[in-house]
């Protein structure tokens, strides 16, 4: 269970001339929330501040100002325990490529708290969920890009966190890959997770979120399901609805009589 | 404890990389004690007499002078007869170096008259100039006792031709030589734990970086000092596996050396090189924490490179440092690291006292800076940037 509220943060940038810096907004206002069972999409064009938004629920970054909640513990106070509760697989996550599928899983368990043993059950249990039996054992170089996606998918998992949070995951998947992640991910959810996925693909969110949560300019223009989004937006097709959505036009303003029709795909 | 894990994975997953291997456990240890090291002791015996040693020495018209020979031979001269073309044998570097005897040699000695004899010496040549030094000081001394003799025969006291007796007294604890190579020393060590540690820490923290899995690994419920720590330990192991390496082929390189022909009491056998080892172990710490420190500020791998290969310099400047000005061991240079392992090695190869009070500044001084840049690195990796 994810709690966003008025979320901000600048960064200071290198600008033009020396010595000179300029601020850069990247987050602006995001309040948005994500419950348990469901999977949330967190939608937006390539540097809308969805990144900048994981990390700061993910404690890597401070917030500016706003505040957030995981599960009730607030991300500014309990750094230690918001991340036991939290899995968190960032947008081109690496992997250690000197170490196998299974050390890399295993380092993270061990700096989990797991101990060697449940450590090792741990990463056996998830190298069947996640169909990763077969490459477990071998040195991560030369994994295919669905391979390396999965280990770090098990790393995120390993601790059995409540709430996962994946950064633009389907990224560099073909398309067989993209729907064993999107099976995967309606499990956990369904196992009662509470699920952020971020994409600028709307396509993607549409096929897998129940909530969906649009950024543009580092602040959210609309956070509904997508029949919702459809019905305030007036736009049946549901990449027109983001274009809209992420456009000029404030939301809100949707035409009169728009389709609430079910999902198009 | 979540520094530990961070630690045996860092050492594991670098100990598969060749390109981390050969730094810490070839080039550091074996190949650059064997690279300065032994064209040290090429260059020393190269210009040091050996008065031992035999040399050969072509002569031309040997039965000119018997008695110049047989003085030559007994001081370990082998004469031989020289070939046609003495000249071009000499430039040709067929034969090291020759002496030509004229037919009025032992006429003119008779006649008490000067004596010619030419020597051919290949100045391009560092043997040949080698053994024409040898022979220039043999006749030297040929012709200071037929000097004598001569005078003595007119009853002229040989000593009145010798009005200044100048006597060259060396009063520094050690030849100059000595400390050169005594300086080499630290130099060698401090080299070595560098490149030890040096692809491990750019690969653990800018190389993290670069291939992105550090923000992962920020993301775990641990502190940002353990991460650090771990990774400051397995910096700081590979540095000591390079240093403890580097004692022994040290100690493999040094029996080759020919300290006889140094002065000074030089010594390097085992026990000196371990109380060298201890004296310089703080460094690593020092050292370990200094790379790491270095390698988190950076972005990339490649910025990383480029400041520690500057950093590489730094343990040179002490070495300048003590070969242009010769600086006092102080209470302020012994709290300095390096400049203060320097000095104390210095003594320890020169088999100098050395003061308690110094090695104890050296050692906290040493480790207080260490400390200070390992706090530095957590500073650094609490910061946002790290992961920009």
């Amino acid at each position: 269970m994810i709690n966003a509220e008025q979320l901000q943060k600048a960064f200071t940038k290198p600008g033009s001339g020396l010595f000179k810096h300029e601020q850069v907004k990247a987050v602006q206002d995001v309040s948005f929330s994500a419950a348990d069972g469901a999977v949330t999409g967190l939608l937006g064009p390539n540097g809308a501040g969805k990144s900048t938004t994981l990390r700061m629920l993910a404690t890597l970054i401070q917030a500016d100002s706003g505040s957030a909640t995981i599960d009730g513990l607030d991300i500014k106070d309990d750094l230690l325990k918001v991340r036991q509760q939290l899995g968190f697989m960032p947008h081109n996550a690496g992997i250690y490529p000197r170490l196998s599928a299974r050390e890399n899983i295993t380092y993270y368990a061990r700096l989990c708290g797991l101990d060697k043993a449940k450590a090792h059950s741990r990463v056996n249990e998830l190298a069947e969920q996640l169909e990763m039996t077969e490459f477990l054992e071998r040195r991560a170089t030369g994994f295919s890009q669905g391979q390396r996606t999965k280990v770090a998918l098990a790393r995120a998992l390993v601790h059995q966190p409540q709430t996962i949070m994946l950064d633009e995951p389907t990224n560099g998947l073909d398309v067989m890959a993209t729907r064993g992640l999107r099976a995967i991910i309606r499990e956990l959810a369904n196992q009662g997770h509470c699920i952020v996925f971020s994409s600028h693909i709307m396509q993607e969110v549409a096929a897998l979120c129940d909530r969906v949560a649009i950024i543009a300019n580092g602040t959210i223009a609309i956070e509904d399901d997508l029949d919702g989004i459809r019905r305030r937006t007036g736009f049946d097709d549901l990449e027109d609805a983001f274009v809209e959505a992420i456009g000029a036009a404030p939301v809100g303003a949707a035409p009169v009589g728009a389709a609430l029709t079910g999902v198009s795909e | 404890m979540k520094a530990l894990i961070v630690m045996y994975k860092e050492i594991v997953d670098n100990l598969r990389d060749r390109q981390t291997f050969f730094y810490a456990l070839l080039f550091g240890p074996v190949l650059l004690p064997l690279i300065i090291g032994g064209s040290l002791v090429a260059s020393f015996k190269q210009f040091a007499i050996d008065f031992d040693e035999v040399t050969e020495l072509a002569v031309v018209n040997e039965q000119a002078a018997p008695n110049l020979i047989a003085y030559l031979y007994s001081n370990n001269v082998d004469v031989i007869t020289a070939p046609e073309e003495v000249e071009a044998a000499v430039r040709s570097g067929k034969i090291k170096i020759a002496l030509e005897i004229p037919d009025e040699f032992g006429e003119q000695l008779r006649k008490a008259n000067p004596a010619p004899l030419t020597l051919y010496v290949n100045d391009a040549d560092k043997d040949s100039t080698r053994a024409a030094r040898k022979i220039n000081a043999l006749i030297g001394g040929y012709k200071n006792t037929i000097n004598s003799l001569r005078m003595q025969h007119r009853g002229i006291d040989p000593t009145v031709f010798k009005s200044i007796e100048l006597t060259e007294f060396d009063v520094s604890e050690d030849g100059s030589s000595g400390q050169l190579i005594a300086s080499i020393l630290p130099f060698l060590f401090i080299m070595s734990m560098i490149m030890g540690g040096f692809y491990l820490a750019i690969d653990t923290t800018a190389g993290e970086r670069e291939r992105m899995s550090l923000e992962p690994l920020l993301a775990l419920p641990l502190d940002r000092a353990d991460v650090v720590y771990g990774k400051f330990g397995a910096t700081l192991c590979f540095v000591l596996m390079s240093s403890c390496l580097t004692v022994i082929s040290i100690y493999g390189l040094f029996q080759f050396f020919p300290t006889e022909l140094i002065s000074g009491g030089l010594r390097f056998d085992g026990s000196t090189l371990v109380k060298a080892f201890l004296l310089v172990s703080p460094l690593t710490v020092f050292l370990s924490a200094a790379l790491i420190t270095v390698s988190a500020y950076t972005r990339s791998t490649k910025e990383a490179q480029t400041y520690l290969g500057l950093m590489m310099i730094v343990p040179m400047a002490p070495f300048f440092l003590l070969q242009f000005f010769s600086l006092g061991a102080s209470t302020w240079s012994m709290a300095l690291p390096m400049l203060s392992q320097y000095q104390l090695l210095e003594k320890v190869v020169l088999q100098d006292d050395i003061n308690s009070w110094h090695v104890l500044l050296s050692v906290g001084g040493t480790l207080l800076a260490g400390l200070l840049l390992l706090r530095l690195a957590t500073k650094l990796y609490r910061r946002d940037r790290i992961l920009m």
